[in-house]
């Protein structure tokens, strides 16, 4: 068994939906919700700035309606499943916010495995974004070295400073930034699973 | 049959000397990209890496439209590195064994079958042909199989065309060329393969001419 740790972006990368505009879609303010992510994913806007506007969009939504589109949005299932077994080491990585995520990631089994951003909530509203991640912030704290694999421009930090970083573009286009960096670019969910056994 | 193998397929490389402004792998030779040609042949193959860098952007989409399923290895210094970094990149956390092959060869498909049924080690060496080859000693070990002793820029009987199956624990550390991460390990078993490299307008020439000919006349 290697020492690698295993740090993994969320959305998009073991998600096969995008969570933000997946629940945008279902609640008729697609095309807003697209665009801001578009931007956010290409690196021209800031994320936690564009993470704060996606949220104030969603905040007159109940929480627990965002928290059920996000807890039944579809998944990279062999990547799930290798992440189970491998529990102990592996982390999740996400910008998304911990009372929206809760039931997805009780379903991938990571709950207690993760590091997100983190809200307020007053019945059932959202009142107030407390933090939001950095992912930068979070990899500095690593003693151990680790794999990372994400696919968006906010993950191109934590895929640099990896002793193996893992630009994923199996649900959408892997960023130039995180081309740029990456040791590895995969397309594949059966290719990168195999891939990270060799790594475990 | 527990033999597991990585095929390393290494277009990181920018291909001065052919003036065509693109990287090898991405030559057409009668319409079809190299890497294409080497894709082709590998089909039955699980495990294909291929190592970018220069042009990396097209290389991905090119084997993209073809197969989803490679994973491909950056060398982003592919400017100040040779082939050897390349494929010491690709072999880390490879299977036992991994096949190196050059994104700017064309490899005769009959020759490609036998390597790949092939489950040791060898070095592929071609007649001497280039106007500036490294070449390979070679001699009949006693059971009377050939083996690789030096590589060489003076003297030898082959010219070494870049192709190796290697454990790939030993190929993890190099910078140079590729050869010169096998040196260590010789003698070899060598493999004689008929391949045509593309270096120069005059290689490309005789490349078009070797597919037009259905790989003929090139013994």
């Amino acid at each position: 068994m290697s020492r690698l740790v295993f740090l993994y972006d969320l959305d998009s990368t073991i998600t096969k939906q995008e969570l933000l505009p997946t629940v945008a879609k279902e609640l008729g303010i697609y095309d807003k919700m697209v665009e801001l992510t578009e931007k956010t994913m290409k690196g021209t806007i800031p994320f936690k700035e564009s993470f704060l506007q996606r949220v104030e969009m969603l905040k007159a939504v109940p929480v627990s309606q965002v928290r059920e589109i996000m807890g039944n949005i579809s998944l990279n299932e062999k990547l799930v499943e290798f992440i189970g077994k491998n529990k102990d080491r592996s982390y999740i990585i996400t910008g998304n916010l911990d009372v929206w995520i809760e039931d997805l990631l009780k379903r991938i089994g990571m709950e207690r495995n993760v590091f997100c951003s983190k809200a307020f909530v007053e019945n059932d509203m959202l009142e107030d974004v407390i933090s939001v991640v950095d992912k930068n912030a979070v990899i500095s704290q690593m003693v151990l070295p680790f794999v990372a694999v994400g696919d968006g421009n906010n993950d191109a930090e934590m895929i640099e400073a990896a002793e193996v970083g893992i630009g994923y573009g199996g649900v959408r286009e892997v960023a130039p930034s995180v081309h740029t960096c990456a040791t590895h670019v995969v397309y594949d969910e059966d290719t990168l699973v195999n891939f990270l056994k060799k790594l475990a | 049959m527990s033999f597991s193998r990585t095929i390393i397929i290494s277009c990181a490389g920018m291909g001065n000397r052919l003036g065509l402004g693109t990287t090898k792998a991405l030559i057409s030779i009668e319409g079809k990209p190299l890497i294409i040609s080497h894709l082709e042949m590998l089909k039955e193959e699980k495990d294909i890496r291929v190592v970018v860098g220069y042009q990396a952007d097209k290389v991905i989409e090119v084997v993209r439209k073809f197969r989803d399923d490679v994973l491909f290895v950056y060398n982003h210094r592919y400017r100040e590195t040779g082939t050897g970094a390349s494929l010491a990149l690709a072999s880390k956390y490879a299977n036992e064994y991994i096949l190196s092959l050059d994104g700017d060869l064309l490899v005769h498909p009959d020759d490609m079958k036998k390597i790949l049924q092939c489950d040791y080690e060898f070095v592929g060496g071609n007649d001497v042909e280039s106007e500036d080859p490294w070449m390979m000693q070679t001699y009949k070990d006693g059971d009377g199989i050939e083996k690789v002793s030096a590589f060489s820029k003076c003297l030898g009987n082959y010219e070494w065309n870049g192709i190796t199956q290697m454990r790939s624990s030993k190929m993890l550390n190099g910078f140079g060329h590729v050869f010169q991460l096998i040196e260590p390990y010789l003698p070899i078993s060598f493999m004689k393969i008929r391949t045509c490299e593309i270096d120069t307008i005059g290689d490309y020439e005789k490349a078009v001419q070797w597919v037009r000919n259905n790989f003929g006349g090139m013994e």
